[in-house]
């Protein structure tokens, strides 16, 4: 039975609606898995060498043990944030002449398959095997290897039961954050020390290795309220999120641009009220701190602004791209209602303009306060705006209307790649690279403020032109919505 | 004539779904569109609603192509599917969008959703859930509110009686012969009672072709009954 479920799943991959996007997207994403595992293989080995380097005056036993409770702390919080409950697939299941504790096995296997159960094995095993199997012996070794195993096994089952609980969002994981860093504090100042307790516990495991089942008795228990709890609330409706009270709201301030305020509106509130778009904008926001990455003092100081070009487009826009690229498919789920309604496609292209508009002034008025380094840095800040409002916008409106690609806008924001496709990709090259071709083409004559004048002018061009853009693209749309409605309706 | 239908094709590789010689349709005249699953019912709509672009042909509505001009939206409503709907809104925004964009006040849209109290039967307003959170019924009733809303001279709906409850199928039947004279309705149904009750003309259709059209009488169920039955 279960390999049927499994071989359902399968199924469901290959055979998805947007199946060369997603494989695409999969392989990306593999990448990136790979990526990170390498990083945490690296960590692994490099471990005997750099335990000692971060932490010189500890054994490296002692630093080693330490680690591995906080290491288990932040997984949690992760998988908090990311990890994801295998809920709906089970749906067409539910009602067949399955036993209950079958769907039960299949959803708890199904969350194994996950990259941070193998994150673990990489980031500690090496140094099981190296040191301490020369320290202590075989035996402890395998005591090292059950409780990091049944930790993470831990974690992985009282995320999962957490989660159905339905207490978690994005302020239980910032709350847990903050408790570790806490903690991490607290450390630091030596009063409370998790290290310390981390490595008496796996001390005595070292001493007495029986001890270590322990962690797999804990494992067991969590696993087992999961399972009986799932159970017992095997309905659809009690496994996902719980429902709260939904309000009207009004925002007054769009209702001076009149029908381009309420279209502008709409798509705030539809940002807001889904995780994926949300989570799409806020990137623009954690991107705020590129500047300290490349606002350099010898940078500075020589004017070579090249670099910093590419750090202040990127703060100041990144919002205008990360949401624009894939529009208009954000509104493809009633995309047909828009159409037939009387909006006039001009409005329609205002009122993303508008959006944009106030997006990268908050973000560039944000950005300021990175004046405290360096005054020149408010001009550079100025030119990237003006680049970004000016021909940014219109960059990715032009290229939305080719976008053809439906996005299920209520699907989960995490590692969700639908609707990715080559527009998408297209559209980040010009956006960086032309800002530093201008720059550079007046940087060979050494003219270095010119450069970015010159860039700041033609943004400004670009924005008095507005008018004219927004015809163009109003006209682009009327001719492509026929095949933009269809590509949504999939 | 308020609107006529010149020669409609859609064809989708070579399956010709749609192929409408010609249909004209009266000012005020409630006609009913029967047909059996993939007789081209809703693409008919959508080429109506200029969704879908026509392989050839075209709709004519007050004198105007309907793929050429934005006129026609401001006299027509509609509802097809839950796609009209924007389902991240609660209701009442939702009414609110539709009627700023008739240039209607937030006072004149709350004036015009009190006498559908009965309609909504006091699930819809003031829920506190989203559109998306309501049964797929609630929605059809949210859709049909807003396109009435709109005080249309055309409107059209896609199986308006399906996922509603008997009472307010009964209700919508009274809502629409209410409105007949002043407004002309397309509407399309499965269901024979309703649209021979509801409707002064039905159009039957078969693999996109018009079979039989004429106006409603007493036997026109008993005629739809045995071409369906055949």
């Amino acid at each position: 039975m279960l390999s049927t479920f499994l071989s359902h799943q399968k199924k469901s991959f290959w055979r998805s609606r947007n199946r060369g996007g997603s494989i695409a997207a999969q392989v990306v994403l593999g990448l990136f898995m790979l990526y990170f595992l390498v990083i945490a293989a690296a960590l692994g080995f490099g471990m005997t060498v750099l335990l000692p380097k971060v932490f010189p005056k500890v054994d490296v036993m002692t630093s080693f043990n330490g680690i591995i409770l906080y290491y288990f702390a932040f997984d949690f919080l992760m998988r908090l944030q990311l990890q994801e409950l295998p809920t709906l697939s089970i749906i067409p299941y539910l009602h067949l002449k399955v036993s209950k504790s079958k769907i039960v096995d299949f959803l708890n296997i199904k969350a194994l398959f996950s990259a941070f159960n193998l994150w673990p094995f990489l980031l500690f095993l090496p140094f099981c095997f190296i040191t301490i199997a020369k320290q202590h012996g075989i035996l402890v070794v395998l005591a090292y290897i059950l409780s990091i195993f049944s930790l993470m096994l831990l974690n992985n089952y009282l995320i999962l039961f957490i989660k159905r609980k339905s207490i978690s969002n994005i302020l239980f994981t910032l709350g847990g954050l903050v408790v570790v860093s806490g903690f991490a504090a607290l450390e630091y100042f030596k009063i409370i020390s998790i290290t310390a307790a981390s490595d008496i516990v796996f001390r005595a495991i070292t001493k007495q290795p029986l001890l270590a089942l322990i962690f797999p008795a804990l494992t067991y228990l969590v696993y087992k309220i999961n399972s009986v709890f799932l159970r017992k609330n095997l309905y659809v409706e009690e496994l996902s999120a719980k429902q709260e009270k939904k309000v009207s709201t009004d925002y007054p301030f769009f209702n001076r641009f009149g029908k381009v305020g309420v279209l502008a509106a709409l798509e705030l509130k539809l940002i807001i009220r889904h995780k994926r778009p949300r989570n799409t904008v806020l990137m623009g926001t954690i991107i705020l701190a590129y500047g300290f990455l490349f606002y350099k003092p010898q940078v500075l100081q020589t004017n070579s602004f090249g670099m910093m070009l590419f750090a202040a487009v990127f703060m100041t826009g990144m919002s205008i791209i990360s949401y624009g690229q894939f529009m208009f498919a954000w509104q493809s789920a009633h995309f047909d209602g828009l159409l037939s309604k009387k909006i006039d496609f001009k409005d329609f292209i205002k009122a993303k303009f508008l959006l944009f508009t106030i997006a990268s002034t908050l973000l560039t008025i944000a950005a300021s306060f990175y004046c405290f380094i360096d005054a020149k840095l408010l001009l550079l800040h100025l030119v990237a705006y003006l680049y970004n409002i000016g021909f940014t916008t219109v960059m990715v409106l032009f290229l939305a209307t080719y976008n053809y690609k439906r996005i299920d806008v209520s699907r989960s924001a995490s590692f969700n790649w639908q609707g990715m496709g080559a527009t998408q990709w297209i559209s980040i090259f010009p956006f960086i690279l032309l800002p530093i071709l201008i720059y550079w083409a007046f940087n060979l004559f050494h003219l270095p403020y010119v450069g970015l004048a010159a860039i700041g002018l033609f943004g400004l061009v670009m924005l008095l032109m507005r008018g004219f853009w927004v015809n163009f693209i109003a006209k682009r749309l009327e001719q492509q919505r026929y095949k933009i409605a269809e590509g949504f309706r999939e | 004539m308020i609107l006529e239908v010149k020669n409609l094709k859609k064809v989708y590789g070579d399956k010709t779904v749609v192929n409408i010689e010609n249909i004209q349709i009266e000012q005020g005249e409630t006609v009913g569109l029967v047909g059996n699953n993939g007789a081209g019912k809703t693409t008919f709509f959508r080429m109506l609603l200029d969704l879908i672009r026509p392989t050839e042909g075209e709709i004519i509505s007050k004198n105007e192509n309907v793929s050429q001009g934005d006129n026609w939206k401001s006299y027509t409503a509609s509802f097809l599917d839950e796609g009209f709907l924007i389902d991240y809104l609660t209701p009442e925004e939702y009414f609110t969008f539709i009627g700023s964009l008739n240039n209607l006040s937030i006072a004149d849209v709350s004036a015009y959703l009190t006498q559908y109290g009965e309609f909504f039967n006091n699930e819809i307003l003031n829920s506190g859930k989203y559109i998306r959170d309501f049964s797929k019924g609630n929605q059809v009733k949210v859709g049909i509110a807003a396109a009435l809303m709109q005080k249309p001279e055309i409107l059209i709906l896609d199986e308006p009686f399906a996922n509603l409850d008997p009472t307010t199928q009964i209700r919508l039947k009274n809502l629409l012969k209410a409105q007949t004279g002043s407004m002309t309705t397309f509407i399309s149904s499965h269901d024979l009672n309703h649209v021979t009750d509801v409707c002064n003309r039905i159009i039957l259709v078969e693999k996109g072709k018009v079979i039989k059209d004429f106006k409603t009488d007493e036997n026109t169920l008993k005629e739809l009954e045995s071409y369906f039955s055949a």
